[in-house]
């Protein structure tokens, strides 16, 4: 039979090796809270910068779109029957009176 | 205790604190008060989608357009002197011309209607107790770039689009117009605008996100934008050099015999698609709301009139395709007027020719061999026949503003109303659906749904309309038959003089008496014209219609010479040649 004090010397062993990974545990978790924060901090960072850069595309889009509706009302103006007809008037265009077959 | 503990618990602790805390500002906290100041949450209006002709052309597309505005409080002059200035930039555009091109009544009423504006804006900037009140809305980028070069403090605007009509008023009362609905949406009324309204405005976006002090999205915040999706864009069967070509002829016809208005249709009799529709006088799509009401419905499918002689093509056609007549048989009763039902019967001409063949009838357009006819068919078949034909129905075309016309109710017919509708009269037609029954006689007894939009295209989405209601109607023989009659009817008819020669022309001349509270007045008449050509392998089908022509009556005289002029014109265009 072993001597009680012996005894209480293993339990006091045991319990320190548990408590040893728990900290190791914790450690790992603060560490990975830790970088996450830091990864966290990076990005909205990086984000912060690019909400100015979107508004500046948005910005750029709605201008082009613009200038695109307005080239696409220019050219359907231009090109109007109405526009060509007085144009080939004035250039002294007539009518076709025969059918013209290739 | 030791102090591996305490720092273990304290760690513990704190992590389930800052989890709490995200927690709650995650999924339990509302931002209220202060942050909804920076939350911006834009209504992203939607394009309207445009429309093409067959040639891809746009009939309808749209142009920048702002909205003006001002912020009483923010003023630096007098809200009168500031009226003065840019007034003359807000008023209808219908006086965009030099000042030097209009007339001295139209320099009047620009400066009356200046004088108005400058009143109404000066009023709503001295309003002080609005912090922004609306001046304009839909002005032009010409306009506000005027504006804005002024500097005025006190005044901003907002993008905006309106419609843009590169042919200007040009197939009008066919397109419809865009207004603002009570929630001052934009909305399409009449025509095409109106029938396809739903599809053509897409659907707005939204623009919810968080903003920093310097207005810039704030990226890692609550971010839900809705893009706005553009309305899809109807690509039509019109050909805008033939619409261009038919409203000039109708034009110069309607002022030539001095008609109240003038309506032409054309439409192609082997897809049933529309090739031009045009109605004068007409009104300016753009300045919509200067024109009375009148002039918005299109009447080329809203008029309803009594046909007159172009429906007997329908009669004999009926009585052909159910055999009780051919075209060689021969009208006992064609020697004089007839008296049927107490009412007597006679011809336009007074003139009677005894022992007629069918085709001789149609030739004379005689309304006492009508009777002859009619009679042999009896109500029944008439009435199924008119039926079938498709009149007193809507012909579906994609048009808001379409009428059925009227045919009575067959248990009301009776010897005389049989009689009279022989020849057109006491019924109601469309002109939309003459076209469709002389697309029949075309199309060889087949019967096709007329229509405008050939296909939708939203976005990457290519939507081919597809053609419904095919069915038969009269054989292809009766279609032939009935196709030589009006041959015939064109070669050695009244309008035979106006006809071009060489080609051969199926039609048919009408002239009907305008009901007037309950007698036909003498004076008044709807001329028209219905045909098709060439008539062996017809490329258009066409109907020519005036009201009250003051140079003459008859559609011989007036219709007849506009539709021929129009198919030589057709002929050039599509290249085919006279063969004779």
């Amino acid at each position: 039979m072993l001597p009680v004090s012996d005894f209480k010397i293993k339990k006091k062993d045991n319990f320190n090796l548990i408590g040893k990974i728990k900290v190791k545990v914790l450690v790992i978790i603060g560490l990975l809270v830790s970088a996450s924060f830091f990864a966290q901090l990076v990005f909205a960072n990086n984000l912060a910068t690019d909400g100015e850069k979107l508004a500046k595309i948005h910005e750029e889009i709605k201008k082009l779109e613009a200038e695109n509706t307005t080239l696409k009302v220019e050219i359907a103006q231009e090109s109007s029957l109405n526009t060509l007809s007085e144009k080939a008037q004035k250039l002294g265009f007539a009518k076709p009176s025969q059918v013209i077959t290739p | 205790m030791d102090r591996i503990k305490a720092v273990q618990i304290f760690i513990f602790v704190i992590a389930i604190m800052i989890v709490a805390r995200l927690f709650y500002w995650q999924f339990i906290a509302k931002v209220q008060g202060n942050f909804e100041s920076i939350i911006s949450e834009d209504n992203l209006p939607a394009a309207r989608g445009e429309i093409y002709d067959s040639q891809d052309f746009p009939l309808v597309t749209n142009q920048e357009a702002f909205l003006i505005y001002g912020k009483p409080h923010d003023l630096k002059q007098s809200p009168k002197d500031i009226a003065q200035k840019i007034a003359p930039y807000l008023i209808s555009e219908k006086y965009a011309t030099a000042s030097a091109g209009l007339s001295e009544d139209e320099q009047k009423a620009k400066d009356a209607e200046i004088k108005t504006k400058e009143e109404e804006l000066t009023n709503r900037l001295a309003t002080k107790t609005l912090f922004w009140v609306q001046l304009s809305r839909k002005i032009t980028k010409d306009a506000k770039e005027k504006i804005q070069a002024m500097n005025i403090a006190g005044l901003g605007f907002e993008a905006d689009q309106k419609r843009f009509y590169p042919e200007s008023s040009m197939a009008a009362q066919l397109l419809g117009f865009v207004g603002s609905d009570k929630f001052g949406v934009d909305t399409g009324y009449y025509g095409l605008e109106g029938y396809w309204d739903r599809r053509l405005r897409g659907k707005s976006g939204r623009l919810g996100q968080e903003t920093d002090p310097f207005g810039f999205p704030i990226l890692v915040g609550k971010y839900r934008p809705i893009e706005p999706q553009k309305g899809a864009s109807l690509y039509l069967t019109l050909d805008r050099s033939i619409q261009f070509m038919v409203e000039r002829s109708l034009k110069q016809a309607v002022e030539k015999y001095g008609a109240r208005d003038g309506t032409v249709i054309v439409a192609d009799p082997k897809t049933g698609g529309i090739l031009s529709m045009a109605t004068y006088p007409t009104y300016n799509p753009a300045v919509w709301q200067e024109f009375d009401e009148k002039f918005y419905k299109n009447p080329a499918v809203a008029d309803t009139f009594e046909p007159g002689s172009i429906f007997k093509i329908v009669v004999m056609s009926t009585a052909l395709d159910v055999s009780v007549v051919e075209p060689i048989t021969r009208c006992d009763v064609c020697s004089g007027p007839r008296q049927i039902g107490g009412y007597e019967i006679s011809t336009w001409n007074k003139k009677y020719y005894p022992n007629s063949t069918m085709t001789e009838i149609i030739q004379h357009s005689d309304n006492v061999g009508m009777t002859f006819v009619s009679e042999k068919l009896g109500i029944d078949k008439f009435y199924d026949y008119i039926k079938k034909f498709g009149f007193g129905q809507r012909t579906d075309i994609d048009l808001q503003e379409e009428s059925t016309g009227y045919v009575r109710e067959k248990k009301d017919w009776k010897v005389i109303d049989l009689a009279t509708a022989s020849f057109g009269q006491g019924i109601a037609v469309t002109p939309i659906q003459m076209v469709e029954a002389v697309l029949i006689i075309a199309n060889k007894g087949k019967l096709l749904t007329l229509h405008l939009v050939d296909k939708i295209v939203d976005g990457q989405k290519e939507e081919k309309v597809k053609a419904q209601g095919e069915r038969q109607v009269i054989s292809p023989k009766t279609a032939a038959q009935m196709t030589e009659m009006m041959v015939n009817a064109v070669e050695n008819g009244e309008a035979r003089a106006f006809a071009p020669k060489g080609y051969r022309i199926a039609g048919k001349t009408g002239t009907a008496q305008i009901p007037v509270a309950g007698h036909y007045d003498p004076n008044k008449t709807i001329a028209s014209f219905v045909g098709f050509a060439p008539a062996d392998d017809p490329r258009f089908v066409m109907m020519v219609r005036f009201s009250e022509p003051s140079s003459s009556p008859f559609g011989s005289e007036t219709a007849a010479p506009t539709f021929f002029g129009i198919a030589k014109e057709l002929f050039n265009y599509y290249g085919i040649a006279p063969k004779r």
